[in-house]
C-alpha cells in the first residue's frame, strides 16, 4: 500500500535553478517517513509539490490514488513557522472554521469534531476568542495542527517541526506527532535537518542532495551503515554526547555547488572524499544496494560507522 | 593559577512594561586561562546577556547592575566607556550568531580584516596588513585567500562568511574569544567544518574561549568546562566530561535526557514540562523548583546557591552531594 508516489518529478525556478530533478519516491502507507538534507537540497520544494502548493514542471505525483488537483484535501502541510502561518487578523475560532468552510464539510458535525480535536491537543476553549499573537508558540503550533487534521488527511507533511524549539520542549511536540499518527492511521512525512529527530521518529528516510534523492531506505539500515558518502558525512557531522559512540567526523570541503549549474556526473563528486574519475563523467542512477536505494558508483560497504574515508578529508 | 575571568554576584535588571526584569541573578562563573568554557541553557536563560555584559554592550533598558566582572585583575564593570574601548575588540573579541549581519555589505572581506589590524596594530603598513589578512583567511581554511580578500560578503556562502568573522576575531589575538551560537545559522556539514576549525584553533590561540550554545552535544565535544544557565543563574558548572557523564543538578540531568543522542529508542521522548521562569515575577525558593521532578517543601522555601562538590565542580541544589 502506498499513500503517495512521485515519478520523475522536476521543478525549475526562474533563473534556471533546478530545485528538484528526477525525483522518484514511493511513500508507503502508515508510519513516519523522514526527509533529510541541508538548506538548498530541495526538501521544502518536495514538500510543497507533494502538498499541491506548487505544480511540478516534469513528472507525475499521485496521492491517495489521485493525481493533480484531485489530492489537495488528502494532503495537509504544517509550515515551518506555525505562528506565521496563522492570519494575524483572525481569531482562533475563525481560523479553525476556515478549512471547514473552504472544503465544504458539514458545519455542525465538523465543528463538534474540531472541539474534540482541540481537547485532544490539550487546548482549552478559551483560546477560541484569542488572536494568534495572544497564543504561546506551543499553542500556535497546536492550532495549526488542528486546522490540518480536521480534514482527515491521508498524508500529513511537517516541514522542520522542531526548528527553533529548545530541546526541553521538542520531545513534547514529537510525542504528539507520534500519537496522532498512530491514533488516526495517517502517514507523515517529516522534513528535518536534525538527524537525531529523524532517527527517533521515522521508520523510513530519504536523503536529498542538490535536488536529488541520493539514498533512501529503512531508517535503521541507513543509520547502521550509510552507503552514500554524503549520508555518511551527514551522520558523522551530528554531535553526540557520549564520546564512546562518536563517529569519525568526515569534514566536507567546499560549499554546496550552485543549483543553477550542478556539477557534471555525480552532483556530489566535488565534495566527495572518495571521488573517482568516473564520478565526474557519468551520473549515477538510484539503484538497490544492500537493502536500500543509493545514487553512487562506489557505495560504502561495511559495518556501522566504519565509513572510514581515506586521504586528508578525515579528521 | 588565577582564572582569566571571574564573575561574581553578577546581577542585571532591565526595565519592561511589567516592571523590572531580572536578566541575570547573581551569576558565579570562572573562565580558566587557555580553556574553552561551554555555556548552555534554554532560550531566555541569559546566555547572550552574559556575553554582552563581558563586552560592555548591554542594551539601553538596563536599569541596575551589581557584582563583579574581573578579567586579569581589572573589574570591567567599573571601567568608563572609554576605558572599555581598550578591551573590546582587542583583548575581548566576539563571534556573533549571524555572520551575514556581522559583516558590512558595502565593504570587501579585505577591508573588514585590514580595519581590525589598523585598530590593533596602529602604524601597520597597508602592504603588511593585506599580507596578514590573507594569511588569516588561509588559517581559517578559506581556499584562494588573495581572491577572497576582494570579495563582498554577499558573494560568500554562510559557512565562508562565518570563517571570515572568525578570522577577524583572531587577528586581534584576543585573550578572551566569545562565540555566541556560532554555528546555529549553518547547515550540519558546514557546522562540522567550523567545529573542526575551533578544535584546531585551541593549539594556536593562547587565550580562552567562551562558547555559547544550546546544543549540549557540541559543547561536550569541544569544551573543557561547562556551565549551565537557568533563569539567569548558573545552576551547575564543572569539567564538561564529568558533568555530562554524571550531572548533579536536576536541570542539567533533565536537559541531558532531552538530548536525542543517536540511540535508536522506542516510546515517549523526554521533555521538561513547564516553562522557563518569568524574569519579572519569580516565586521564592529554588528557581528550578516549579519544573523539578524531585521537588520538596524545602526547595520551595530556600533559595539555592552554588556549592562545591569536587575541585572545580559546583551545583546549586541542596540534594547534590
Amino acid at each position: 500500500m502506498t499513500v503517495a508516489e512521485l515519478r520523475g518529478v522536476g521543478v525549475r525556478f526562474p533563473g534556471g535553478v533546478r530545485a528538484l530533478d528526477g525525483i522518484d519516491l514511493v511513500v508507503p502507507t502508515g508510519g513516519i517517513m523522514g526527509l533529510v538534507g541541508e538548506s538548498g537540497s530541495g526538501k521544502t520544494t518536495l514538500c510543497r509539490v507533494l502538498a499541491g502548493l506548487m505544480p511540478p514542471d516534469a513528472g507525475q505525483i499521485e496521492v491517495a490514488g489521485r493525481e493533480g488537483a484531485g489530492f489537495r484535501r488528502a494532503v495537509q502541510m504544517l509550515l515551518q513557522d506555525a505562528a506565521g502561518s496563522l492570519s494575524p487578523r483572525m481569531r482562533v475560532r475563525r481560523l479553525l472554521m476556515e478549512p471547514i468552510l473552504i472544503h465544504g464539510l458539514p458545519r455542525a458535525a465538523a465543528w463538534a469534531e474540531m472541539l474534540a480535536l482541540l481537547h485532544r491537543l490539550g487546548l482549552s476553549g478559551d483560546v477560541l476568542d484569542r488572536y494568534p499573537h495572544q497564543l504561546s508558540g506551543g499553542q500556535a503550533r497546536r492550532v495549526a495542527v488542528a486546522r490540518a487534521l480536521i480534514l482527515r488527511p491521508a498524508l500529513l507533511i511537517a516541514d522542520e517541526p522542531t526548528a527553533g524549539l529548545d530541546v526541553s520542549v521538542q520531545g513534547e511536540l514529537l510525542n504528539l506527532l507520534l500519537d496522532l499518527q498512530r491514533e488516526r492511521g495517517m502517514t507523515c512525512l517529516v522534513a528535518s535537518h536534525n538527524l537525531h529527530v529523524v532517527q527517533r521518529i521515522s521508520s523510513r528516510m530519504a536523503v536529498m542532495y542538490l535536488g536529488q534523492i541520493v539514498e533512501h531506505g529503512a531508517t535503521a539500515t541507513l543509520f547502521a551503515a550509510p552507503a552514500h558518502p554524503y549520508t555518511a558525512a551527514l551522520l558523522s557531522a551530528t554531535p553526540v554526547l557520549d564520546p564512546a559512540r562518536r563517529r569519525t567526523r568526515i569534514v566536507l570541503h567546499g560549499d554546496l555547488p550552485s543549483p543553477v549549474s550542478p556539477p557534471s556526473g555525480c552532483r556530489f563528486h566535488t565534495r566527495c572524499f572518495q571521488a573517482q574519475p568516473r564520478c565526474a563523467m557519468e551520473a549515477p542512477q538510484l539503484r538497490p544496494v544492500a537493502g536500500r536505494e543509493v545514487r553512487c558508483h562506489f557505495p560504502l560497504t561495511g559495518p556501522a560507522g566504519s565509513a572510514t574515508p581515506s586521504g586528508p578529508a578525515s579528521s | 593559577m588565577t582564572p582569566l575571568v571571574r564573575l561574581s554576584g553578577l546581577r542585571i535588571e532591565a526595565a519592561t512594561s511589567r516592571g523590572p526584569a531580572h536578566l541575570l541573578r547573581g551569576v558565579e562563573l570562572t573562565i580558566g586561562r587557555g580553556r574553552i568554557l561551554g555555556l548552555v541553557g534554554e532560550s531566555g536563560s541569559g546566555k547572550s546577556t552574559l556575553a554582552l555584559c563581558l563586552l560592555g554592550l548591554l542594551p539601553g533598558n538596563v536599569t541596575a547592575r551589581s557584582g563583579e566582572v574581573v578579567m586579569d585583575g581589572v573589574d570591567l564593570a567599573r571601567l568608563s566607556p572609554a576605558g572599555m574601548e581598550g578591551w573590546r575588540g582587542r583583548r575581548i573579541a566576539m563571534i556573533f550568531q549571524d555572520p551575514q549581519a556581522a559583516l558590512n555589505p558595502l565593504f570587501t572581506v579585505g577591508t573588514h580584516l585590514v580595519d581590525v589590524l589598523r585598530r590593533c596594530q596602529p602604524g601597520v603598513s597597508r602592504r603588511d596588513a593585506v599580507a596578514q589578512a590573507g594569511a588569516a583567511l588561509a588559517r581559517v581554511e578559506i581556499a584562494d585567500p588573495v581572491r577572497r580578500l576582494r570579495a563582498y560578503p554577499h558573494e560568500l556562502s554562510g559557512g565562508m562568511r562565518q570563517r571570515v568573522v572568525i578570522a577577524m576575531a583572531l587577528l586581534a589575538r584576543p585573550d578572551l574569544l566569545l562565540a555566541d551560537e556560532p554555528t546555529t545559522a549553518l547547515d550540519a556539514t558546514v557546522e562540522a567544518g567550523i567545529m573542526h576549525l575551533f578544535e584546531g584553533l585551541r593549539a594556536e590561540l593562547a587565550g580562552s574561549i567562551l562558547f555559547i550554545s544550546h546544543q549540549l552535544g557540541l559543547v561536550a565535544q569541544l569544551c573543557d568546562d561547562i556551565a549551565v544557565l537557568y533563569g539567569g543563574a548558573v545552576v551547575e558548572s564543572g569539567p564538561a566530561a564529568a558533568v555530562c557523564a554524571a550531572p548533579k543538578h536536576p536541570y542539567t540531568a533533565a536537559l541531558l535526557a532531552c538530548e536525542l543522542d543517536g540511540m535508536p529508542g522506542e516510546g515517549r521522548l523526554p521533555s521538561i514540562p513547564g516553562e522557563v521562569p518569568d524574569p519579572v515575577s519569580t516565586p521564592p525558593g529554588c528557581i528550578f523548583a516549579p519544573r523539578c521532578l524531585h521537588v520538596t517543601e524545602r526547595c520551595r522555601r530556600e533559595d539555592q546557591v552554588l556549592r562545591g562538590l569536587a575541585p572545580g565542580w559546583q551545583a546549586a541544589c541542596w540534594r547534590a552531594a
